[in-house]
């Protein structure tokens, strides 16, 4: 075997993965986010809120509580990224605009299904995130992230 | 209250760099702030090996190769052989003890504070004392030019700067890129080396007969070994270039290099 061989396999395949993984992460980027639009253009009529309590001029039929959750992991070529941040400092954008898209898709399926429960508007909307603990190293690493939107979903009569 | 209902904006929480040109700077400045460093570093240990004496450097690495030393039956004689080999070096300021490694690939290294760590295996392959003379002597060479220390120090430097660097990343690139750097820096020294051991194989026996036996020898040997030679020709790659340059070397100091053999007696 040539002497080079061997170096150019080991550096060759992380760098062929890197490439690979960029490609296939921002294409599902951009379809997500295309995706993420076209539910926030249909759904913007029902109200998602953070009050507490309803305004007092609401003639509520029924409530709910109703959930919408997302779970996420990174792909390679983000998480090399964000490592060379962890070097220097500063945002990590590659998991800005991960986390954007899991809290956006978390409150549409919250929205989605009010919708289909028949309600009109989720009031005291909340986020919550949690990590899951990678099982390879023994819970040192994270293997994913889940946003969960909760809130209170209510029945309001036609106007 | 009224509700108008309005879409979400979707570009507050997200940063917009383009990923490639993040990746692009920021790999640019790891490798400028590596490179930096591995230069300074590598001034460092310039000035370390330079200024270092010996003496010094045999009290730090004294107990270096302690509970290396298989004691094998061989150690004497080839000890005796470094030190008439030694002997044509006058200004010798250490004092060089050879140590076998049980360790059936055959390899030679300079070891810091003076220890020559020859493997059982180089003892077992070689044919008449000339060659192994050369392999010694070519050993002594790296203690003259002290390469042991310049390696040591080169190799901790790559290994603490490319860890560092790039601990972060998934892929395996640390042990990759020490280990390449470790193979090229070598060569300049092992010629250097190469032509220093020559001169003691000649000052010797009068003539370099056999010297480069062990070379000529080795790729076949590489053949029916496959990889279990490989650590040999990392560190020491023998190359038609390197043959060739000691017969140049013989030709321009008009040594003889035709000359019966002096046959390898280890064994007490």
């Amino acid at each position: 075997m040539e002497p080079w061989i061997e170096p150019a396999i080991r550096l060759g395949f992380p760098l062929a993965l890197l490439a690979v993984t960029y490609f296939i992460g921002s294409t599902v980027e951009r379809r997500h986010q295309h995706n993420l639009r076209q539910r926030e253009l249909r759904s913007r009529n029902l109200p998602a809120l953070t009050f507490a309590t309803p305004p007092a001029d609401w003639r509520i039929e029924d409530s709910a509580l109703v959930t919408g959750s997302v779970v996420i992991s990174i792909d390679y070529f983000k998480r090399f990224l964000a490592g060379l941040r962890g070097l220097f400092g500063g945002r990590i954008a590659s998991y800005e605009s991960l986390l954007d898209r899991a809290r956006r898709e978390a409150l549409l399926r919250l929205k989605e299904s009010a919708f289909e429960g028949g309600y009109r508007a989720v009031v005291n909307v909340r986020l919550e995130t949690s990590r899951l603990a990678s099982s390879t190293r023994r819970g040192e690493g994270t293997s994913g992230v889940e946003v969960l939107a909760f809130g209170t979903a209510l029945k309001l009569p036609r106007v | 209250m009224k509700f108008e209902p309005r879409l979400p904006r979707d570009d507050v929480n997200v940063s917009r760099t383009h990923p490639l040109r993040e990746t692009a700077q920021l790999v640019a400045g790891v490798t400028l702030l590596t490179g930096a460093f591995v230069v300074a570093a590598f001034l460092a240990v310039e000035l370390g090996v330079r200024f270092l004496p010996a003496s010094w450097e045999q009290r730090i690495f004294s107990g270096w190769t302690e509970g290396l030393d298989e004691a094998d039956a061989r150690t004497e004689p080839v000890q005796d052989l470094v030190n008439r080999l030694a002997a044509h070096w006058p200004e010798n300021p250490y004092d060089l003890r050879v140590v076998i490694l049980e360790d059936e690939t055959p390899n030679a290294f300079a070891a810091p504070g003076g220890s020559i760590l020859v493997t059982s295996g180089l003892l077992d392959a070689a044919e008449s004392e000339n060659e192994l003379a050369f392999v010694l002597s070519h050993e002594v060479g790296h203690f003259r030019g002290r390469d042991h220390l310049r390696a040591l120090g080169r190799g901790l430097v790559l290994q603490v700067a490319v860890q560092t660097a790039i601990a972060s990343s998934a892929a395996n690139l640390p042990a990759l890129i020490t280990d390449l750097a470790s193979r090229s820096f070598g060569r300049e020294q092992e010629q250097s080396a190469d032509a220093f051991g020559l001169g003691l194989v000649q000052a010797e026996y009068g003539h370099v007969s056999g010297a480069e036996n062990f070379f000529e020898r080795l790729p076949d040997a590489r053949a029916d070994f496959g990889d279990e030679l490989g650590a040999w020709f990392a560190t020491h790659p023998v190359t038609e270039g390197r043959i060739e340059e000691l017969a140049d070397l013989t030709r321009r100091n008009g040594w003889q290099d035709e000359a019966p053999l002096r046959p390898l007696h280890l064994s007490p």
